[in-house]
């Protein structure tokens, strides 16, 4: 008798395990055959290189002030050997901004900041945002109907003016517009978790572990929230991508990231009046933004059909 | 069951609103906060003219009662009698003001609301000048048209419109493309831009205005004279008038403006000598420099033009020069000002001051004198010669006075004065008498758009009211100034005054009294002839606080206070 | 359908509550007062005493929130601390701003999303598929501020003294005779009051205007005006619109019943129009409605650049200047549009999805 059951035990734990290693192969195989979702990628890791190693990549410090060290006047056009321009001038490849630094250095060091946001808002509002889903979700109820309610008037606000004001509160500076970010981007992950709790809640292999005697607690860890990681992944991904965008337009709007430091969205909203004078000092920030951005977009959305069953048969 | 509890949740909800909508009392009235309306002091002095005229006066009872001025009184139909309660030598660059513009006596009584002026008073302004409100396209334009019985020239436009963006760029473009005749503020770098353009001209705004760095010196480390000296060695002020400023601004050389009569008397400020800085913070204690911040506002003003630039350029130059690693700290506007002056900011902060009026009182004064909180403590070394100046009428003879305070600012620094903010105006070529006034008044009047009808101008911001009696903002200001007359106003361009409403306002020995003639056959935009009771039931308005006539727009009447002083303000 | 709409409002109320309260909290804990913001750094404090009692502020937070309340219940939202006129007035005056142009965001995101997404589903893989995604995957990358700042760059300098030039700011040019249609028409309103405000709301939505009163000078000068922002606002709700009309297309079009429709004679053009696209608007209605928040949300950034006097604009200032009476009421009136537009778009699911009705 017990060895019947010894050895059923075994076989189904091997056949979980193959079932899991397998699935996680298909969907990088099919990641990688979308062309789209490569560039991303490549992209991506051009930026996270750079924000690795801007200190050695970059010719000049960030806020490294110009005046008495070279030649060059403040917003000074971009000055590139390679097309042209003289070689006594000093090279710079973007330009020279308003305090007379140089934009490319302070473009590269930027990289680090906006990945940092990204991720930094998205892990905040994941955290929080599954927790409020899981119990919305799991304990239904008196709870479900408050904590949706909460999200819903969350919800009632363009994200962007509601950002606006709680930075507006807590102060201006990068770490409260994150908070401000991450409180804003909250309600769609809860969102998220609690519709695959409730669509996993009651079926079987649930009740089964709860009649083998595990608590709610190993229930939500180890079999509600695996299931629950395909669309967060994928949410959050796309999350990260609207997260900078928000970031930068509140830098832009003076309530971000405070001077001296290099965030792209705040260089680009220091210089807007000068959009024809010095044109550089707004179309490159705002270029690596929409770079930035447009790598979390196509790695979400190639991780998204990757993850899709459905969408199996449709390349 | 869960259906049953949303409607349940919702009647409880739309209960409780309605309750609140019917128990809140009648919407927008606050209580009225003014005092028992005793009604304008009452003597009515009958004047020794024949006709039926019956003056108006407003008195205090008693100097306690009131700041600068002790009655204003309508001696004859076309005089006006300002006795005050000490002298003022500067009396008439502070009448000349456009915040004292004159109202007719009807007018003021018909607008003059429940808590607040009216609608129509805030918008619709009456007055002598030579303009008049038209059309007030709120967020888009105003639009005023010229008054054909103007007393004086008749003006050169029909039509006048403002418009305003708070983007240079947008100003600059609108010029180029001949949409607007001209603008203000041109934006620092634009300036070349403009110079070069055959079909524009630039017009440099002289600085009447101060930026500095300052200290609060009861907190450490700048309780130390030698470390706030040894930072105004240490800052190379002519970089920053350089690289941030625009053409027309200068390295302020003292606090005050050399285009204002005794500003800068008296040593000039140190020169950037940054070993001799060095040498002093270490004498002082702190050879490797220390931490501090540095607090500012991110508001645009003719002293900053390029605020954060600035601020970082500072920094930069506070670590380079001195090893002082400053953090910068953006305020926001309000609580900046509210800090920054209750002298309540440990660190260094950037402010500036804009001229009120053309006298030295107003710069020095103003910051220097021993109750101003906002340096911390103030020294006798300078604020008492500044208050024995302010009582002498004659320049010459209060300039020793002048000498000793500013090398006693010199030595004292409890702040340093880095630049005087240039900014210009600009027009399209053909437009004549082009103005780039330095108290940013500029008179339309006078200015012929090219044989056009309609001058268009283009400023930073719309006006907030067109009741310029209760209003601070420029903007403002130079708006309702093409619509209002005071009795004296500043000549077109420049800072010197002269008659307008008023012939004549001649003072006695000890400038203690004003007798104001004033300008016979003038009538207001609605008809009524302007005569001695309109001056008083203006100053009325404006100055005595328990007047059922003194409603305003915000009702903080800053100027009347701060240059007057309010009469009879509630006890508390 | 009745019951549904019914259900669906009645969800809605304790949002609005929840809408009006953190509102309230919002505008009363941004720091700093707003005596100094308002009146400027010459303010002493005995003006400012004077000026917080004038304005009731000094009453306690509780009594002031029942007073906001039972305001705004009444149709009365206060005045502007600032400017020290009803904020209905200012409503009156910057909203249509805002609605015309997220009015013509819209329409471009539309007009041109939806009829991309749709070619490219039926050209699936083709060049015209590829190129509209890589648009559409940039588009919704761009930051809208520095997409308008390049739209200004080039229609207003670089196309300089061209006949396609395009002015970089406002909503007309000076001199433009804009006279409201009423007027025109010769109607006479009444000073103030509801329909007063209501009729003043509509003439100033500038096309609208032109377009009553056959004002074709107004017309031109306010489309050329609307151009550049329109298309810098409605860039990235066009390129989710025509990503999402491409996704559900497809879907739709792999379906059996298309497959048996084809069989069965009907034309390609007549399939896609009659079967596929009927079936694809459910979700793109979906994505419609969710463009909305950003077309709100973008309008602050877009009204920022082009110097134009609408509601986010004016709400963003109104933060900055502590101006608590615009502050608490635009928010209000935007939440209250989002609310009733989402509440439309849940009305229309109903509508088009029988299915939905019965949950």
């Amino acid at each position: 008798m017990t060895n019947q059951t010894a050895t059923i035990a075994t076989l189904d734990a091997e056949q979980i395990s193959i079932q899991s290693v397998s699935l996680w192969q298909i969907t990088w195989r099919r990641l990688f055959r979308r062309k789209s979702a490569l560039v991303g990628m490549f992209i991506l890791g051009v930026l996270i290189f750079i924000a690795l190693t801007a200190e050695f990549l970059a010719p000049y410090g960030y806020d490294e002030v110009l005046i008495g060290k070279e030649d060059v006047v403040a917003r000074e056009k971009p000055c590139i050997h390679l097309l042209g321009c003289s070689p006594e001038k000093p090279q710079h490849l973007a330009g020279i901004d308003g305090n007379v630094r140089d934009q490319f250095s302070r473009l590269l060091y930027g990289a680090r900041l906006s990945l940092l946001v990204g991720f930094s808002t998205v892990t905040f509002a994941i955290i929080i945002g599954t927790i409020l889903g899981a119990v919305a979700g799991y304990v239904g109820g008196w709870w479900d109907n408050i904590i949706m309610r909460f999200m819903d008037v969350l919800l009632a606000f363009p994200s962007l003016l509601l950002a606006i004001a709680i930075v507006t509160v807590l102060g201006p500076g990068l770490i409260n517009a994150l908070i401000a970010i991450g409180i804003v981007s909250i309600p769609s992950y809860a969102r998220v978790m609690r519709a695959s709790v409730l669509s996993v809640r009651e079926m079987d292999y649930i009740s089964a572990t709860r009649a083998l005697g595990g608590s709610n607690f190993q229930i939500l860890f180890k079999r509600i929230l695996p299931n629950a990681l395909t669309p967060l992944i994928v949410q959050g991904t796309l999350g990260i991508a609207s997260a900078i965008l928000d970031a930068a337009a509140l830098s832009f709007l003076g309530l971000g990231a405070q001077p001296p430091t290099p965030e792209w969205g705040s260089m680009l909203g220091a210089e807007r009046n000068q959009v024809f004078t010095a044109p550089h000092l707004v179309f490159y920030p705002g270029f690596m933004i929409m770079l930035t951005v447009l790598s979390f977009n196509l790695i979400g959305d190639g991780l998204r059909d990757a993850l899709d069953p459905r969408l199996a048969h449709v390349s | 069951m869960k259906q049953k509890l949303y409607v349940l949740l919702s009647l409880f909800v739309l209960v409780s609103m309605a309750l609140a909508a019917c128990g809140a009392p009648a919407p927008t009235e606050a209580p009225a906060t003014e005092a028992p309306a005793t009604e304008a002091p009452a003597t009515e002095a009958p004047t020794e003219v024949v006709d039926d005229f019956e003056g108006r006066v407003l008195s205090a009872p008693d100097c306690d009662s009131t700041g600068i001025i002790k009655s204003v009184e309508a001696t004859a139909r076309y005089e006006v009698t300002f006795t005050l309660c000490q002298p003022d030598p500067a009396f008439l660059s502070k009448i000349a003001f456009g915040v004292y513009g004159i109202y007719p006596e009807e007018w003021i009584e018909a607008t003059a609301g429940e808590t607040s002026r009216t609608t129509e008073g805030l918008e619709r302004p009456v007055g002598t000048g030579p303009y008049m409100v038209s059309e007030w396209n709120r967020g888009e334009s105003i639009t005023f048209t010229a008054n054909p019985n103007y007393w004086g020239d008749a003006p050169e436009a029909e039509t006048l419109v403002f418009r305003w963006s708070s983007e240079s760029a947008a100003r600059l473009l609108e010029l180029q493309s001949g949409t607007v005749d001209g603008i203000d503020n041109v934006g620092p770098t634009d300036f070349e831009t403009v110079a070069n353009d055959p079909n524009l001209s630039l017009n440099e705004r002289p600085a009447l205005n101060v930026f500095y760095i300052g200290f609060t010196n009861t907190f450490a480390p700048f309780d130390n004279q030698d470390v706030r000296q040894a930072i105004a060695k240490g800052i190379d002020r002519q970089r920053i008038v350089d690289t941030f400023y625009p053409p027309g601004s200068e390295v302020a050389s003292h606090f005050t403006p050399c285009a204002i009569a005794n500003g800068c008397v008296g040593d000039p400020w140190y020169d950037f000598d940054p070993e001799a800085a060095r040498e002093q913070l270490a004498a002082a204690g702190f050879p490797d420099g220390f931490s501090t911040k540095i607090y500012y506002r991110d508001v645009v003003r003719g002293y900053l033009p390029q605020v954060s630039n600035v601020a970082q350029d500072i920094q930069a130059q506070l670590k380079e020069n001195l090893n002082i690693d400053a953090e910068i700290v953006v305020m926001e506007s309000g609580a900046f000002i509210e800090e920054s002056t209750a002298g309540r900011l440990d660190g260094i902060y950037l402010l500036g001051w804009g001229a009120d009026y053309p006298h030295v009182t107003n710069f020095l004064d103003f910051h220097f004198s021993e109750a101003n909180p906002q340096f911390g403590v103030q020294s006798p070394t300078y604020f008492e010669p500044l208050a024995e100046a302010a009582q002498i009428a004659d320049p010459a003879e209060a300039e020793p006075l002048y000498v000793e305070a500013n090398n006693a600012i010199r030595e004292y620094v409890p702040m340093i004065p880095v630049a005087h903010g240039g900014s210009g105006t600009a027009y399209r070529s053909d437009v004549t008498n082009q103005q780039a006034s330095p108290l940013s008044n500029e008179y339309f009047a006078v200015m012929d758009p090219g044989g056009r009808d309609v001058f268009v101008w283009m400023q930073n911001a719309e006006p907030i009211s067109l009741f310029c009696a209760d209003e601070t903002d420029g903007e403002s200001l130079r708006a309702c100034e093409q619509v209002i007359e005071a009795l004296y106003s500043y000549e077109v361009n420049g800072t010197d005054v002269q008659p307008a409403l008023a012939t004549s306002c001649e003072p006695n020995e000890d400038l203690t009294v004003w007798v104001c003639a004033l300008r016979e056959g003038v009538t207001f935009h609605d008809g009524t002839t302007f005569d001695a009771n309109d001056v008083v039931a203006t100053f009325t308005m404006g100055l005595d606080a328990s007047s059922p006539l003194h409603k305003g727009n915000t009702n903080a009447w800053e100027y009347y206070d701060y240059l007057w002083g309010l009469m009879n303000k509630p006890s508390e | 359908m009745a019951q549904y709409i019914i259900r669906r409002i009645l969800a809605s109320i304790p949002v609005l509550f929840g809408i009006l309260i953190v509102t309230f909290v919002i505008a009363r804990v941004i720091p700093g007062d707003p005596c100094k913001a308002i009146l400027g750094e010459k303010a002493t404090p005995e003006v400012c005493e004077r000026f917080i009692k004038d304005k009731g502020l000094d009453k306690p937070i509780h009594e002031q929130l029942f007073i906001y309340i039972g305001e705004i219940l009444q149709g009365d939202f206060g005045n502007s601390i600032r400017m020290n006129v009803p904020v209905t007035r200012l409503l009156i005056e910057r909203l249509p701003t805002t609605v015309e142009l997220s009015l013509a965001a819209l329409l471009v995101s539309v007009l041109i999303g939806i009829p991309l997404g749709v070619i490219s589903a039926v050209k699936h893989n083709s060049w015209i598929d590829v190129l509209t995604m890589v648009w559409a995957n940039i588009g919704v990358s761009m930051p809208v501020f520095w997409l308008g700042l390049m739209l200004i760059y080039f229609f207003s300098l670089v196309l300089k003294d061209t006949p396609f030039w395009l002015p970089p700011s406002g909503r007309v040019s000076p001199g433009i005779p804009d006279d409201p249609f009423f007027e025109v028409w010769g109607w006479v309103i009444p000073e103030s009051g509801f329909w007063a405000g209501v009729l003043v709301f509509f003439s100033r939505m500038n096309i609208l205007n032109a377009l009553l009163t056959s004002n074709w000078e107004l017309l031109r000068d306010a489309t050329e005006h609307l151009i550049l922002p329109a298309l810098a606002l409605g860039t990235i709700p066009m390129a989710l619109i025509a990503r999402m009309s491409r996704s559900a297309m497809l879907d739709v079009l792999g379906q059996d019943y298309i497959r048996t429709a084809r069989a069965k004679g009907l034309g390609r053009l007549g399939v896609i129009v009659k079967h596929a696209f009927s079936n694809a608007l459910l979700p793109i209605v979906t994505v419609i409605g969710l463009s909305l928040g950003s077309l709100l949300g973008g309008a602050v950034l877009t009204e920022t650049v082009f110097g134009l006097s609408g509601l986010g604009r004016t709400l963003f200032e109104a933060i900055t200047a502590r101006d608590y009476g615009i502050v608490q009421s635009f928010t209000v009136v935007i939440a209250i549009m989002y609310v009733i537009i989402n509440l439309i778009v849940d009305i229309s699911y109903g509508y088009l999805d029988p299915r939905i009705r019965l949950d």
